[in-house]
């Protein structure tokens, strides 16, 4: 047998197939390093409401998941690291990995006395900047590791800091750490950076972070969720309403060669999910879908057939071409054809929710070696051995599918490195 | 009802300059994002939706594709690159040569070989004509009317337009009843009286264009169609300063002899604006297609371009001529006069009622229908309703 250094394998993301993938090919008796660029775990799950296929809250999945990583000592995890740099061939792997200051130290009892002596704000980016948070704060309710983050522009605040660390009553905050790069090496790389959401900014007809009243899909999953902004409350952003009539816009930049030319196969369903959101919220809500295409695959379809079946939400064929705002009220009017008749109509609603697709972060980011990349910036399948995508970095997913990717993933890389 | 389908629709409208139309899904977002798209005439999805589907009569007999200006916005927006802007044209020039019913339109627009033969016939025939038929030069002076007395050159000008004016006319009609269809005769010819200023008001501001988020379009439009319709005013009916005894009223004849009017002659003035119109819109349209500079312009058909080559050709000769008559140069001022008629009656003759030209009678009035069917659709409602509320009264006191 080789030796054991060029065994291990390095997981990259710890989002949905990151985590299975890392825990597949640990619990395989593989030894794994997961390195996750944001200070918890769980990625864009973490952040939805429920989730399909049954509908249930994202941290029954992830807890189990968490609860696999603490009692696997195979398992190494890196929180608020990002790959630099790779080197080598399979086998034979130098990886750099920056490691940001969190400035809070394993002493951390998530006890909030440090957020509650921080007067800074900043936008919180686990809902999507629709709410402020401090500086020193938990990034979400059931964060894993379970730890608070300083944010760096808390850190570069002398006074402020020091007023925060004295509110620690466990020396818990460390005010001097610096950034750090580790040098590992590894046998085989799993990259699953996932995704983001496309910038809706660019769908100009849209108005979106013009008009206060359109926001997307995953702004709707952090409204609907316990935790989010509103604490499950679906309102208005503009005044906090509840409205009356909500629309979801298909194929927002998806689907479109001035966008993403690609479909990303979920927006359909998570609208509909939303729908029902809306729909459990409010009894006498009106709910439009307008759609070019409804795509439910497989079992899918009969939530499709049974969200159909609500009076309320009316499924409009037709790719909503504009939105206006009536500045005085913020209530938008959507311009639309019906592409069943033929008619042009201009629909009044309180809400409009934009499903946008998902964009891979690897044509943001890609990897920091050689690698192919489809058309649309996805880690092409035929990539290189020893390093291969799972998940949303591969082809945009569903959560299951997601698990699916991670598994085969960590299959990939156990045969890259048991053929030394 | 059944429909008929044209399986070879799409092919054939690939020769009148369509070009990704079967990249459509048909999302609808080019309707939704035309300004002068309405619930009513909704376009442009619908009119890609019937090329793909080979449903030629519903093309031929709708007044959608005369509703567009062709702005570009629903091109830019299109989300599969089906380039529906560039269909709705066309379509226009399909219509053109369906509504032809000589025939010669199709063979102008689909075979660019035919377009630039029949082109140069007309040319050397006019050009033989003003060969063989002339007066005695006047070798002293540049004066046109020694050699072309503007007294005949006005008769071919009547005889040529009589003929234009009747291919066009019968086109129109055409026109009129394929997209009237049975309304034709039961709309009452009131209706048709006193919806007519819509027409003579379109043709003259084209007003619809407006609404178009670029409006440069529009102003470029005006220009070249004022240009042309003061020059066509001057060359055709003030040529010989209105026909009165042959000799015509000398203070607003258009072709007369050296010297030339005083530069602040109304007459003058006009022949100066026709050609700064002329000779901006047509530059502004060349510079455009060459750069492909916007939507409009991305695409262009044979006819596009010799359109304006002859209408930019004539207006040079006609800058030239003036020229030469200014210098009171005799001979350029008739060579070069020759010149000018090879390429301004070929231009009038194959582009009023064949081709790109024909627009300026389609367009106004198939809007103006649009607005005669609307009339007549809103009479029929008021009709029906004021027959509902006389029947009305007993059952509201019942109730």
């Amino acid at each position: 047998m080789a030796n054991m250094a060029t065994q291990s394998i390095m997981v990259v993301g710890g989002g949905m197939s990151g985590l299975s993938a890392a825990l597949e090919a640990a619990e395989a008796g593989y030894q794994v390093y997961l390195v996750e660029k944001n200070p918890y775990l769980g990625g864009r799950v973490a952040q939805l409401r429920q989730y399909f296929p049954k509908l249930c809250p994202p941290y029954c999945g992830l807890e189990i998941n968490f609860r696999r990583i603490k009692t696997n000592p195979s398992i190494q995890f890196f929180t608020m690291a990002e790959v630099e740099k790779i080197s080598g061939v399979v086998g034979d792997y130098d990886v750099s990995i920056k490691l940001s200051p969190r400035y809070v130290n394993e002493n951390c009892t998530c006890c909030g006395k440090c957020g509650e002596a921080c007067t800074m704000e900043i936008d919180n980016p686990f809902n999507y900047g629709m709410d402020k948070i401090k500086a020193a704060y938990l990034p979400h309710d059931m964060a894993f590791p379970m730890r608070y983050v300083i944010d760096p522009s808390l850190a570069g605040n002398a006074g402020e800091m020091e007023k925060v660390k004295a509110a620690c009553a466990y020396d818990a905050i460390d005010a001097g750490e610096q950034a750090k790069t580790l040098e590992i090496k590894v046998g085989a790389i799993v990259w699953a950076t996932g995704w983001q959401p496309y910038d809706a900014t660019k769908l100009t007809s849209y108005g979106f972070r013009e008009y206060p009243n359109v926001i997307t899909n995953v702004m709707m999953e952090r409204l609907a969720a316990t935790n989010g902004p509103t604490h499950g409350a679906i309102v208005r952003p503009s005044d906090g309403k509840a409205p009356e009539t909500v629309a979801f816009i298909q194929c927002a930049g998806s689907r479109d060669e001035n966008h993403l030319p690609f479909c990303s196969g979920i927006c359909c369903l998570a609208s509909m999910k939303h729908a029902r959101y809306v729909r459990e919220q409010y009894p006498n809500a009106k709910v439009y879908i307008f759609y070019i295409d409804i795509r439910a695959t497989d079992r899918l379809e009969d939530f499709y057939v049974t969200t159909k079946e609500d009076e309320n939400i009316i499924f409009f064929k037709g790719k909503v071409a504009q939105i206006f705002q009536d500045d005085a009220t913020n209530n938008l009017t959507l311009r639309v054809e019906n592409t069943m008749t033929g008619k042009i109509h201009e629909i009044p609603v309180d809400l409009a929710v934009l499903a946008t697709g998902m964009q891979p972060n690897t044509s943001v980011s890609p990897i920091p070696t050689t690698v192919a990349y489809d058309d649309y910036g996805f880690v092409a399948s035929s990539g290189k051995l020893g390093i291969c995508a799972a998940g949303c970095a591969r082809s945009p997913l569903a959560v299951s599918e997601s698990v699916q990717d991670g598994t085969s993933a960590a299959l990939k890389a156990i045969q890259a490195v048991a053929r030394r | 009802m059944s429909v008929r389908v044209d399986p070879d629709l799409m092919k054939d409208l690939k020769a009148f300059g369509l070009q990704d139309a079967n990249m459509c899904y048909n999302c609808g977002n080019c309707t939704g994002t035309c300004p002068l798209s309405t619930s009513d005439n909704a376009f442009p999805r619908k009119f890609v939706r019937y090329a793909q589907l080979g449903m030629k009569d519903k093309i031929l007999t709708s007044p959608e594709p005369w509703l567009c200006y062709y702005c570009g916005d629903c091109s830019v927006k299109c989300p599969r690159g089906a380039e529906p802007g560039e269909t709705m044209m066309a379509l226009r020039r399909y219509l053109t040569a369906n509504y032809d019913w000589t025939g010669f339109a199709r063979k102008f627009y689909t075979s660019e070989k035919f377009e630039i033969m029949a082109i140069a016939a007309v040319a050397i025939f006019v050009g033989l004509g003003l060969l063989l038929f002339h007066g005695k030069p006047n070798w002293e002076h540049a004066a046109l009317n020694s050699v072309w007395p503007s007294e005949y050159v006005e008769m071919a000008d009547l005889g040529m337009a009589g003929i234009l004016s009747f291919l066009l006319l019968s086109n129109a009609a055409r026109c009129f009843k394929l997209i009237m269809g049975d309304l034709a005769s039961k709309v009452p010819f009131s209706m048709y009286m006193s919806e007519a200023k819509e027409l003579v008001i379109h043709l003259l501001t084209q007003k619809r264009f407006g609404k178009c988020t670029d409006r440069m379009q529009w102003f470029v439009h005006l220009m070249i169609m004022t240009g042309y319709a003061s020059v066509f005013l001057m060359v055709v009916v003030l040529i010989n300063g209105l026909y009165l005894d042959r000799v015509g009223i000398e203070g607003i004849k258009f072709q007369r002899d050296w010297p030339e009017y005083p530069i602040w002659n109304p007459i003058r003035l006009i022949g100066y604006y026709s050609t700064f119109a002329i000779m901006y819109g047509t530059t502004y349209a060349i510079i455009g297609r060459l750069k492909k500079s916007k939507p409009v312009y991305k695409y262009s058909h044979p006819t596009d371009w010799m359109f304006l080559i002859l209408l930019q050709l004539t207006t040079m000769t006609g800058i030239f001529i003036h020229f030469t008559r200014l210098l009171d140069w005799p001979f350029p001022t008739y060579a070069i006069y020759v010149i000018h008629m090879m390429v301004a009656i070929p231009m009038l003759v194959l582009e009023v009622p064949f081709a790109k030209w024909a627009h300026l009678a389609y367009r106004p009035l198939v809007i103006y229908l649009v607005r005669v069917k609307e009339k007549y659709a809103l009479s029929l409602a008021t009709a029906e309703e004021t027959s509902m509320e006389q029947a009305q009264p007993e059952v509201e006191i019942a109730s």
